[in-house]
């Protein structure tokens, strides 16, 4: 009963535009308007299998309906050389966003700023955890491809380079594992649709989960501090659970991998895949 | 063209004096750099200085039909470039990482948060509503433009006046400055931004207002903006070196105690310049 | 000290008269009315001197950017290493070459090796307007280092061009008044450019602080105000 009020209240507002009705965030019996719980998150498929055209790495993640493609090559020759470093390699990230990912067809330029900003952000994040300095005067070209958007994009982004960078062998000082959380009255959820990062404030945050580090943090919404603080622990938390995912991911890549190259004849190097604590 | 980068003295020395506690210009870490409004003789005119930074913003309104899905706001926009007298490294036409970065905060900060009240720029809805139009000029770099361009910004539009405007049935009339008190826009609340530089030693402690020095060799920046009401509008912390959780609400509860301290100088800044000036009205 | 804008006239004249920065002369050979000297024109904004027996004329004036000259000495910063070797920057329009061999007791097998971001003191040794500046690490006459070389440690102070002039002069205040509070090593380039070092780093912080007090771009400090300044500085 009090469900069809707060329905009943959320239809009167007149900043609706596009007509659809109201849908409740979070019901009183728990369940969001995908059927999940407060703290469940989507789920995740990886694909790490080649995507052709001879990438040195890639990787594509779903998390609900939110896909993202991206390819990693490099280290190779610079194309500029004003834009090497001496002493390390240079990353550059492209981000392209296909008109059809989102509900409405939209095509964006190159140089709209929120796709510019997208990248900047995710090469700030990533600079310091790939080991550059193994690799200077070179350039990692990291381009990722946003194929549907359903919420949660710089998460996508960010969890599905961590894994192509993975599965290019460019070494990384820890996975970079990101989460969006958001609060509605005073319940907060994890891993936000679209629909609930349009309503709510929400924070996207990502950890290095075996120091247990923030290394990005985002966030466009008033939110009063005290909720703030809450939330930004939660994610931190969460990105946990999403390293998990990940991780299995990539060993069961590495052990298939290991497989067909055993199975070719060669020597078994001596060292197990199971050996490894990472 | 990109200046070259520090050399390894300055650097190594900067490092070690941060190390000790000491900043090169001798503030504190969390001190800003002091900051100077000052007023043009128009209204809504302001140039914003954090020491040797200095950032020009102006505010106009012009009125405009308003577009279809929402007859009932007015309309913001906001232009903000870096000019290249700022610093050797940006020219003009090609946006470089810097500007993206101020011209998205600022969009965040003054257009998403709806700082301005879009529904009381509307003079007759469907027909008239008010095109407010922010310039926002940066004209020199000594590091922290990001916080001296959102300043500003939120200056420009608390000093601005618009005209007063009558509607009588269909018909609107709008009144000379002269004639009729211009009236300010009406605001929800005040937003400062807060950008913090950390460096990749993580013994030293982030600071706060980086000068030129400091930005250069960072290792990573953290922006928080929030009104004086401890409300928080964006965390901004793109990439960089990896910090604890707590240093990071650490640096969100120094940035709200700044946000305090702020808002009154911000206040008594403007109130000052608005008994200075004689708005006549006959 | 009069005070002399671009285009006026400068009363310059001698036998053997040497024309320094500043000032150009315009040699009127179309006038044949027997007109007894070129004349000479100002083309900086400043004030005119000249030496005791008027030989010597220029024009004293300030700017940020340095255009060079032979025999200064300058401190650069290294941006690459170019074949034997370095290319530093010192501020001008062109990088300057520095090469491995013109340091002190350097032999084929015995180059120094300096980073990228190390800073150098030397002396310009060819500043033509047509090619790339060149340094050298040692005295023209004594080929000894004479505190050429790599400045290690320490920190750089940019000021203006005017101020590394005056540092440079025996008579101003500034030196004489930071030796006498506390020991320092500084090494003046006349390129805008002052490497300093002391004990620790809140003196250095402080002599940092009063020479871009007493910049004339900036504030322009006298020695009152710079002794206040460090009283203040000292006392926090």
């Amino acid at each position: 009963m009090s469900a069809d009020r707060l329905l009943l209240t959320l239809s009167d507002s007149s900043d609706s535009s596009d007509g659809h009705s109201r849908i409740e965030i979070l019901n009183t019996g728990g369940y969001r308007s995908d059927g999940r719980r407060q703290y469940e998150l989507r789920t995740i498929s990886i694909d790490l299998s080649p995507q052709g055209s001879g990438a040195d790495g890639s990787a594509s993640l779903t998390h609900g309906l939110t896909q993202v493609n991206v390819c990693v090559f490099g280290p190779r020759e610079a194309k500029m050389r004003s834009q090497t470093y001496h002493d390390r390699a240079n990353v550059n990230i492209e981000v392209a966003i296909a008109a059809f990912s989102a509900s409405e067809r939209r095509k964006r330029g190159r140089g709209d700023k929120r796709i510019l900003e997208l990248s900047q952000t995710l090469k700030s994040t990533f600079e310091p955890v790939i080991q550059t300095s193994l690799y200077p005067r070179s350039q990692i070209d990291i381009y990722i491809q946003v194929l549907q958007q359903d919420g949660g994009l710089l998460q996508a982004c960010v969890n599905a380079t961590t894994l192509a960078l993975a599965n290019a062998g460019i070494p990384t000082y820890d996975f970079v594992c990101a989460v969006t959380g958001g609060v509605h009255s005073t319940s907060p959820l994890l891993d936000l649709t679209l629909l609930e990062e349009n309503d709510l404030p929400n924070v996207t945050v990502a950890v290095m989960p075996r120091s247990g580090k923030i290394t990005l943090v985002s966030m466009e919404t008033r939110l009063h501090v005290d909720r703030f603080e809450e939330i930004f622990r939660l994610a931190g938390e969460a990105g946990k659970v999403i390293h998990r995912e990940m991780r299995k991911a990539v060993k069961d890549r590495t052990e298939q991998l290991v497989a067909s190259m055993q199975s070719v004849g060669r020597p078994s190097t001596g060292a197990d895949v199971g050996d490894n604590e990472y | 063209m990109r200046p070259p980068s520090p050399s390894i003295p300055e650097k190594e020395f900067l490092f070690s004096a941060l190390k000790q506690g000491l900043r090169l210009d001798g503030r504190e870490f969390f001190e800003t750099r002091p900051v100077t409004l000052t007023f043009g003789p128009e209204l809504g005119w302001v140039e914003c200085s954090l020491g040797q930074t200095r950032v020009l913003a102006q505010v106009d309104a012009k009125m405009i039909k308003p577009p279809p899905e929402r007859p009932f706001e007015g309309v913001i926009s906001i232009h903000s470039e870096i000019s290249p007298m700022a610093s050797s490294e940006f020219e003009l036409g090609r946006p470089s990482e810097e500007e993206v970065t101020i011209t998205r905060m600022l969009d965040k900060v003054i257009r998403r948060s709806d700082v301005v009240d879009k529904e009381s720029l509307c003079i007759l809805a469907g027909q008239r509503v008010w095109h407010l139009r922010l310039n926002v000029h940066c004209l020199s770099d000594s590091g922290n433009l990001l916080d001296c361009a959102c300043l500003a910004g939120i200056v420009a539009l608390k000093h601005f006046r618009r005209p007063d405007v009558e509607v009588i049935g269909e018909e609107v009339t709008v009144h000379h400055p002269t004639s009729r008190a211009p009236i300010p826009l009406s605001l929800h609340h005040n937003l400062y931004c807060f950008t913090f530089a950390f460096f990749s030693d993580t013994s030293i402690h982030p600071v706060l207002d980086p000068n030129h020095l400091e930005q250069r060799l960072n290792g990573g920046l953290i922006s928080i903006a929030l009104n004086a009401h401890r409300e928080l509008c964006v965390v901004q912390k793109s990439g960089g070196v990896p910090l604890e959780p707590a240093d990071v609400l650490r640096i969100v509860n120094v940035a709200v105690q700044k946000a305090k301290d702020l808002d009154v100088i911000v206040e008594s800044r403007l109130r000052e310049d608005w008994e200075g000036r004689k708005v006549e009205v006959r | 000290m009069t005070i002399v804008l671009p285009g006026e006239r400068a009363p310059a004249r001698h036998v053997n008269l040497k024309l320094g920065p500043g000032l150009f002369q315009n040699s009127n050979a179309s006038t044949s009315t027997g007109r007894a000297a070129p004349s000479i024109f100002a083309t900086r904004a400043g004030t005119l001197n000249h030496s005791s027996n008027g030989s010597k004329w220029w024009i004293e004036s300030n700017a940020r950017r340095y255009v060079p000259a032979a025999q200064e000495s300058v401190i650069g910063v290294v941006v690459q290493k170019q074949g034997e070797g370095f290319r530093l920057d010192i501020g001008t329009a062109h990088s300057a070459n520095l090469d491995g061999l013109a340091f002190e007791g350097a032999t084929k097998r015995n180059k120094p090796n300096l980073k990228v971001g190390s800073l150098i003191y030397g002396r310009i040794s060819l500043a033509h307007k047509d090619m790339e500046p060149e340094l050298e690490c040692f005295d023209a006459q004594s080929r000894k280092s004479e505190g050429f070389g790599e400045l290690k440690g320490g920190f750089l102070v940019r000021c203006s061009l005017r101020l590394c002039r005056q540092l440079l002069d025996p008579k101003y205040f500034l030196l004489p008044l930071l030796g006498s509070l506390f020991p320092l090593e500084i090494a003046v380039g006349l390129n805008g450019r002052v490497w300093i070092s002391s004990q620790d780093a809140k003196r250095t912080i402080a002599i940092a602080q009063a020479i871009e007090a007493a910049d004339p771009d900036a504030q322009g400090m006298d020695e009152d105000g710079i002794r206040t300044l460090l009283e203040d500085l000292g006392r926090k």
